[in-house]
């Protein structure tokens, strides 16, 4: 038989009705009107649930791809964990000293190694009105033997007028009239442990006798401060015990001079005044720009801060090329099956969006473990170096965006490899 | 009557440019009638998968016209394209079909196009595609639990399930063993005509032939005229 033209049903050229034959739908039930959710929710929705279920179908190469992002995420977090307890420890003594202004010699760029200035500007910095009192600070190491076990280590010194009441350390104010009596001093009870058990003992015994320099020293209560950098302790006291152990430093020379000013006195103009009124061998600073002053020292005279800058990006790098990999491996094991959505109708701007949202969902699961390991890392490793390190929700959302844009710059990228999914190859 | 849904006139196309550029089709006429079954052979190189391509919009033309479900290809861009290709059903050598997904997930597939179904809507119609092409039992199977017939049946059902305009098959049976291979096609061509689809296939099995309305052959990039290509079907 030759070839016999068939009658062939005509019909419209596009869209034909559909006809249940085979599957015993009834032919009568029309489609229910489409109630629908908008086609932008679609357009993102569909390629994201695409997106996961790739990503879930193959389990081992999932796991990799979250432990890669979860170790960039733990390495940052603890990059910058460290980074900010180091500056905040470091700036410990100098934030608990509260005071409104200081005077420190325009030499001195760490207070641990402080250039002196003449003591007679305190009372020159008396001459401006909204000044009520102006105490010369001197700062000091010396040596602390541990009560417990006699093994030595440097301690800083504190010594300025306490009754003053010009700077206060947390836990200072009962202790004033105990720090009267000679030879007696208040000890920073946040200070390393290699000091001795000191808060126990003063729970313990009441009172108790110390070694510090080469003199006898009553220990007589505690104050709050921290270590930092310059200092592992603290101990506070008044200025007359401070130069009984100090016995060769020269009371003329003072390392700092905390200013109090009377209620209600405007402390910015009172910085600019004082400026105006003091030679220049004297640098005029509020607190919070003593703070800064001492911080920035420590950021950019050290190379600390590159350090962990330099640690957060490696971090970041390593965990985009492991994201990259695992994209880009899975578009090229599944370029047939990329191609045959193009064939069919997908557009690039679908599977673009598939290749992404595969990138952020690598980024969000492997962010929360990342988030939760850390903060149980910053309380072990917080504990175990006396550092700082605390979680808060302004650092995991900036690790979070960071963690988003790795991912999201390796999704970028993987993304080239779809061009070579051509449709056009597929027959 | 209207345009047919495929129209091709005086198509020509070459792989390369310049000095390199090789010719494979030349001078191209060819329509397919609504409902039609045109089967396409010819020896291997003839040209028969590049028309196809061209056909299907996946590669763009270069000389002549071809106007294919309303679209013109000359000159049409990549998105008109793309839409175009979503009218179009196409089944290829391999099934293709997405590994991670279910078969019934694989069928609505070609459904999540049309911003106008529901996400239970296309399940359901995936699932009646599914049973259309007897494959009910395996909604739920991924396609590594299917032998080669039934994921060919698969792609079949994905095919017909976005009521395209239009069928394109590229060797359909190639991967598939004798019996298996008869099946898959009459089950598309059954479940084509009864839509009212027309369907143009690549084919080199002459076990399949018997399935056509006309058989169209190919050589060296031109068409052949009727009366050659049905000696290729007498002997
Ligand atoms: N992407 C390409 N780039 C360059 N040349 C190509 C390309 N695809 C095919 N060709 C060449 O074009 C000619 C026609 O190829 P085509 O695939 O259309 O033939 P065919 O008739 O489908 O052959 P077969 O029956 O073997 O599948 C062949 O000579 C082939 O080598
Ligand atoms: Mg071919």
């Amino acid at each position: 038989m030759n070839a016999v033209p068939r009658t062939v049903p005509t019909a419209e050229a596009t869209l034909l009705p559909w006809a249940p034959e085979l599957t015993g739908a009834p032919a009568a039930a029309a489609p229910p009107p489409p109630p629908r959710s908008t086609p932008v929710l679609g357009a993102l929705w569909l390629p994201l649930r695409l997106a996961w279920r790739q990503l879930r179908a193959e389990r081992a190469r999932l796991a990799s791809a979250i432990a890669g992002v979860l170790f960039a995420c733990v390495l940052v977090f603890m990059q910058l964990g460290f980074r900010s307890a180091l500056f905040d420890s470091a700036t410990a003594l100098l934030s608990a000293m509260r005071a409104d202004i200081f005077l420190m010699h325009p030499l001195t760029t760490v207070s641990f190694k402080p250039e002196m200035l003449p003591r007679i500007r305190a009372s020159q910095a008396m001459a401006l009105p909204e000044v009520q009192a102006a105490v010369p600070v001197y700062l000091a190491q010396a040596t602390w033997r541990n009560p417990e076990d006699g093994t030595r280590r440097p301690v800083q010194l504190v010594g300025f007028d306490t009754e003053s009441g010009v700077m206060d350390f947390p836990g200072l104010a009962p202790l004033i009239e105990t720090l009267k009596r000679p030879d007696t001093m208040a000890f920073d009870r946040r200070s390393r442990p290699e000091f001795g058990p000191v808060p126990r003992l003063l729970a313990e015994r009441g009172p108790f006798q110390v070694q510090v320099g080469n003199r006898q020293m009553e220990v007589a209560g505690l104050v709050e401060i921290g270590p930092s950098f310059g200092a592992d302790g603290n101990v506070v006291m008044s200025e007359l015990n401070f130069r009984r152990i100090m016995k060769e430093r020269q009371a003329s020379q003072v390392d700092l001079v905390a200013i109090k000013l009377r209620p209600g006195a405007d402390r910015d103009a009172a910085v600019a005044r004082l400026r105006a009124l003091l030679p220049g061998d004297v640098m005029v600073m509020s607190q919070p720009q003593l703070v800064a002053h001492e911080r920035n020292y420590w950021e950019t005279a050290t190379p600390i801060g590159f350090i962990f800058a330099f640690g957060s990006l490696m971090g970041l790098v390593v965990g985009m090329v492991i994201v990259y990999q695992i994209l880009f491996s899975d578009i090229a094991s599944h370029l047939r099956e990329y191609a045959t959505l193009k064939a069919i109708g997908y557009s690039n701007g679908f599977l673009r969006r598939a290749v992404l949202s595969a990138a952020l969902i690598l980024a969000v699961l492997g962010f929360l473990p990342g988030l939760a390991l850390s903060t149980l890392l910053y309380d072990v490793v917080g504990k175990g170096t006396f550092l700082p390190l605390e979680m808060d929700a302004s650092r995991a959302l900036s690790v979070f965006a960071m963690i988003f844009t790795m991912c999201g710059i390796a999704g970028l990228l993987a993304m080239r490899k779809l061009r070579d999914a051509n449709p056009a190859d597929m027959f | 009557m209207a345009t047919p849904p495929v129209a091709l006139r005086g198509v020509t196309y070459a792989y390369g440019t310049g000095d390199l550029a090789r010719p494979v089709l030349r001078d191209v006429d060819l329509s397919v009638a609504p409902g039609e079954v045109v089967l396409l052979t010819g020896p291997s190189g003839s040209g028969k998968t590049t028309l196809l391509t061209l056909i299907g919009a996946l590669r763009a033309l270069q000389q002549g016209s071809a106007t294919v479900l309303g679209q013109e290809l000359a000159g049409a861009s990549e998105r008109e394209r793309t839409a175009l290709r979503r009218r179009i059903g196409f089944i290829f050598q391999q099934h293709n079909l997405l590994g991670f997904l279910t078969a019934r997930q694989n069928v609505a597939m070609a459904l999540e196009l049309d911003p106008a179904t529901t996400e239970r809507q296309r399940l359901a119609r995936a699932g009646e595609m599914l049973a259309a092409v007897g494959l009910a039992e395996k909604c739920e199977s991924r396609p590594d639990q299917l032998s080669g017939g039934q994921r060919q049946r698969v792609a079949v059902a994905r095919a017909l399930a976005g009521q395209p305009g239009l069928i394109l098959a590229d060797e359909p049976t190639a991967a598939l063993d004798r019996q298996s291979g008869g099946d898959v096609v009459r089950l598309l061509r059954d479940l084509a005509r009864r839509r009212g689809v027309p369907i143009l296939m690549v084919t080199h099995d002459p076990r399949i032939l018997d399935i056509a309305d006309r058989i169209v052959a190919m050589e060296d990039g031109r068409i052949l005229p009727a009366n050659e290509a049905n000696a290729v079907r007498a002997p």
